[in-house]
């Protein structure tokens, strides 16, 4: 295990390089992301442990970075002040791009992974914007209306954004649709379960699941259809987005806390990582390659899924974790509020 | 509120909502609770609220004043205590079930008589006994929409001088020809002993409920519990002994009385059918009263210097079958909790208006409600409910409460003629 300290500032996101194995970037703010200063670290993995070969300050804190899929010297960072800044680590101190549009914290930032010239940021004022590097205001603004905690693009399709926020709802937006009222909105989907019918008897009238704020989500690298979400119930789901009202496919409890970050596996199809309040890092799969998960799809007990281990080195609430693209699977990164960055190879946690 | 405040807020209820052992902000259960309890400029509050005393129809203290002078009284009031400026209340909504034409002309006329300028508007509704509540939540969402800055929900009844057959018109042919409609004119309760029957609410549950009811007000009312939520009304009043008229200052609840335990109400014949469970004990009686309450956004409160007692969070209203009108709680109360996605551990204090003892009981047991967080200061079984009233008395009844023990988050609700629900949840601050 490796470990970086990030000094004086909390950590918040943590996103390995798409084009080189040994960079990773850290999004973290000082006074526990609460006020003050943001810093963002571009770290590379040396001979000599992990080394900061740049930072940015910026003036208020940051949530969350995500690197260029063009250029493999650009990064973007979402800011407590509402701005997304586009740094070049060609250009030092400062960043080449500040979009000023967002009213409030933005909590996500994402690259388009398809034609890799947009991007799209989510916010607490209840949009999410879409961007291109090259221009000087957002070419798209969905609305939400709620606190939006995670969007991101589709890795398999690049005109699909999807979201998690605070009213408990998965939302998909279809670019293709046309601009209407809807705002290309074509799936809005209660992560929690369907609201009761009224009039129903009375077991009915509460669903098994009270909503809850979704704070994270990420979509299956190798099945197109599945996203995983997760946030304050500590519960993460894997919905399937072609039949989303039969309920999650899978449904994994095990953390204590909140959950702030999941990302799925890009080796193996059925494996998730997650990070929480709980201060650990744990290692999940859904059972989606265990047979026949499916013939009861909506009964998660039945699934498969469950835990294959936790990471518990971390002091404070874990925040960001990332898997490594490169090299041999199971390397990944996670940051925290211990002022920490840890590289550590999944498999090192996994049980027998 | 400031911004690291506000990201204090959001991570706490982050954490709030894993019923952790880490005390979020003000000790919250979960984080739908500590998002209500948050403080936003665009919060619709309630700078004042209050009520005359509720006196029985026609022999009570209010018996010979007409609704619209109850309601005068209660704006004057209202005025008084909140030091409002008159002027700058836009729009007065009026809840109100028995006036003939629905009271729209003596109530904006109430509202000159009261001290409100021209420019102030006044309108009346009626959505049965949820009339005052209804009348509150249109102010609150026209303050939201920017309609109005300012507003007044406010309800009133004289039972005394306006209850009786001719509160409904005569049903048509067609209206008689359809089952479910034909329902709607049955009257409460013939309807609540069907209901007390079908789902087995016995005469003993329904009288010790009674009794407890007559209890709990009685012990609020000697302990001035009701004083903060009253406004005193001087009126005149015809002593029937001696024919007599003279000018008296009501303060005080008259149906409130002492020493009713479940064993002397169940003496008591049954009102609506020979082996019936329903009795002039274990119903609501019947009153006059008025009550208002002043809204406003939060930032519009801070800028004219006035006092927050607290905010207007959400409300539902939900539809039931016309003959199980007394369930309409049942159906109103998961309503809101969904909008607010708080749940029944959340909430502090319940009133549910006691139309009948009946439906009361099976809505508290059909949802699993806690019975000491029901009504605490007693209900309409004990001090009355007049009709139009009752919703805006709740909304005094319920904030001074949970400002007195300290606690957060109240529902109001109550069933509606006709086979309705509404309720609403509010934060005392």
């Amino acid at each position: 295990m490796l470990e970086f300290r990030t000094q004086g500032y909390n950590g918040y996101a943590v996103k390995y390089s798409p084009f080189f194995d040994s960079r990773i970037a850290v999004a973290a703010s000082s006074n526990f992301g609460l006020v003050g200063n943001g810093r963002l670290y571009v770290l590379g993995l040396t001979a000599n442990g992990i080394q900061a070969e740049k930072w940015y300050d910026t003036q208020d804190s940051i949530y969350d970075t995500s690197w260029s899929e063009a250029h493999e010297n650009q990064l973007v960072a979402g800011c407590g002040d509402g701005s997304v800044k586009l740094f070049d680590l060609s250009v030092p101190n400062y960043p080449v791009q500040s979009w000023q549009e967002h009213s409030r914290e933005v909590y996500a930032v994402h690259w388009n992974m398809v034609t890799k010239d947009t991007l799209v940021s989510s916010s607490w004022d209840g949009t999410i914007k879409v961007w291109q590097p090259n221009r000087p205001n957002s070419i798209l603004t969905l609305p939400t209306h709620s606190c939006t905690y995670s969007a991101a693009f589709s890795p398999h399709s690049p005109s699909i954004i999807s979201s998690v926020s605070s009213d408990s709802h998965l939302r998909i937006f279809d670019l293709r649709t046309p601009a209407s009222a809807s705002n290309h909105l074509v799936h809005l989907i209660p992560i929690h379960g369907p609201a009761p019918v009224p009039g129903a008897p009375a077991n009915s009238i509460r669903p098994a699941f009270p909503p809850s704020e979704a704070l994270t989500h990420d979509w299956n690298k190798y099945r197109d259809t599945i996203v995983a979400t997760a946030g304050v119930d500590q519960i993460i789901r894997t919905i399937d987005l072609r039949n989303p009202k039969a309920g999650p496919v899978a449904m994994l409890r095990g953390h204590d806390y909140a959950i702030r970050k999941i990302t799925w596996s890009p080796h193996l199809s059925d494996v998730l990582l997650s990070a929480s309040y709980d201060m650990t890092c744990r290692v999940w799969t859904d059972g989606s390659t265990m047979g026949h998960q499916n013939a009861h799809p909506g009964l998660a007990s039945i699934s498969g899924g469950r835990e294959l281990g936790q990471m518990g080195r971390h002091t404070e609430f874990v925040t960001g974790v990332d898997w490594c693209l490169f090299g041999t699977e199971g390397w990944c990164a996670s940051t925290a509020w211990d002022e920490r960055l840890l590289v550590w190879d999944v498999r090192a946690v996994m049980g027998p | 509120m400031s911004a690291a405040k506000q990201r204090l807020t959001q991570v706490s209820g982050h954490l709030a909502g894993s019923k952790s052992s880490i005390t979020p902000t003000e000790g919250d259960s979960s984080s739908a609770r500590a998002r209500i309890l948050q403080k936003n400029p665009d919060d619709i509050v309630v700078t004042a609220c209050l009520r005359t005393a509720f006196t029985k129809g026609g022999k009570g203290g209010f018996k010979d004043t007409p609704a619209a002078d109850l309601l005068v009284g209660a704006f004057k009031s209202l005025i008084e205590r909140s030091n409002i400026d008159p002027a700058l209340v836009e729009d007065i909504a009026v809840g109100s079930v028995l006036p003939p034409g629905g009271g729209a002309t003596e109530f904006r006329a109430a509202a000159l008589v009261a001290g409100f300028p021209v420019s102030t508007a006044v309108r009346s509704l009626n959505r049965q006994c949820s009339s005052g509540l209804q009348a509150c939540v249109d102010i609150a969402n026209a303050i939201s929409s920017g309609m109005i800055e300012v507003g007044i929900g406010a309800g009133v009844e004289s039972m005394s001088l306006q209850y009786g057959p001719g509160a409904v018109t005569e049903f048509s042919d067609l209206l008689e020809a359809h089952p479910e409609s034909a329902n709607c004119k049955v009257p409460m309760g013939v309807l609540s002993e069907k209901m007390a029957k079908d789902r087995n609410v016995s005469r003993k549950v329904q009288d010790a409920f009674a009794a407890s009811s007559y209890q709990k007000a009685l012990k609020a009312q000697e302990a001035g519990l009701f004083d903060e939520e009253i406004a005193p009304l001087a009126v005149k009043w015809e002593d029937p002994k001696t024919g007599e008229t003279k000018e008296i200052i009501v303060a005080k609840d008259d149906g409130v009385r002492p020493g009713i335990t479940a064993e002397s109400l169940g003496k008591i014949k049954p009102a609506f059918a020979k082996d019936g469970s329903i009795h002039a004990g274990n119903a609501s009686q019947i009153s006059d009263g008025a009550a208002a309450v002043l809204l406003m956004k939060r930032s519009t409160a801070e800028r004219l210097g006035q006092k927050i007692l607290g905010k207007y969070v959400a409300a539902s209203v939900a539809g039931v079958a016309p003959l199980l009108m007394g369930i309409g709680p049942w159906a109103a109360i998961p309503k809101v909790f969904e909008k607010t996605g708080i749940n029944k551990d959340d909430v502090d204090i319940f009133e549910i208006n006691e139309a009948f003892a009946s439906q009361c009981v099976w809505c508290a047991n059909e949802l699993g409600l806690d019975q000491s967080k029901i009504n605490p200061k007693g209900g309409a079984i004990a001090f009355g409910h007049p009709l139009g009233c009752t919703g805006a008395r709740q909304v005094s009844t319920l904030l001074y409460e949970l400002r007195r023990r300290g606690e957060k988050v109240g529902v109001t609700s109550m069933c509606i003629g006709t086979g309705m629900g509404m309720a609403a949840v509010w934060v005392a601050e």
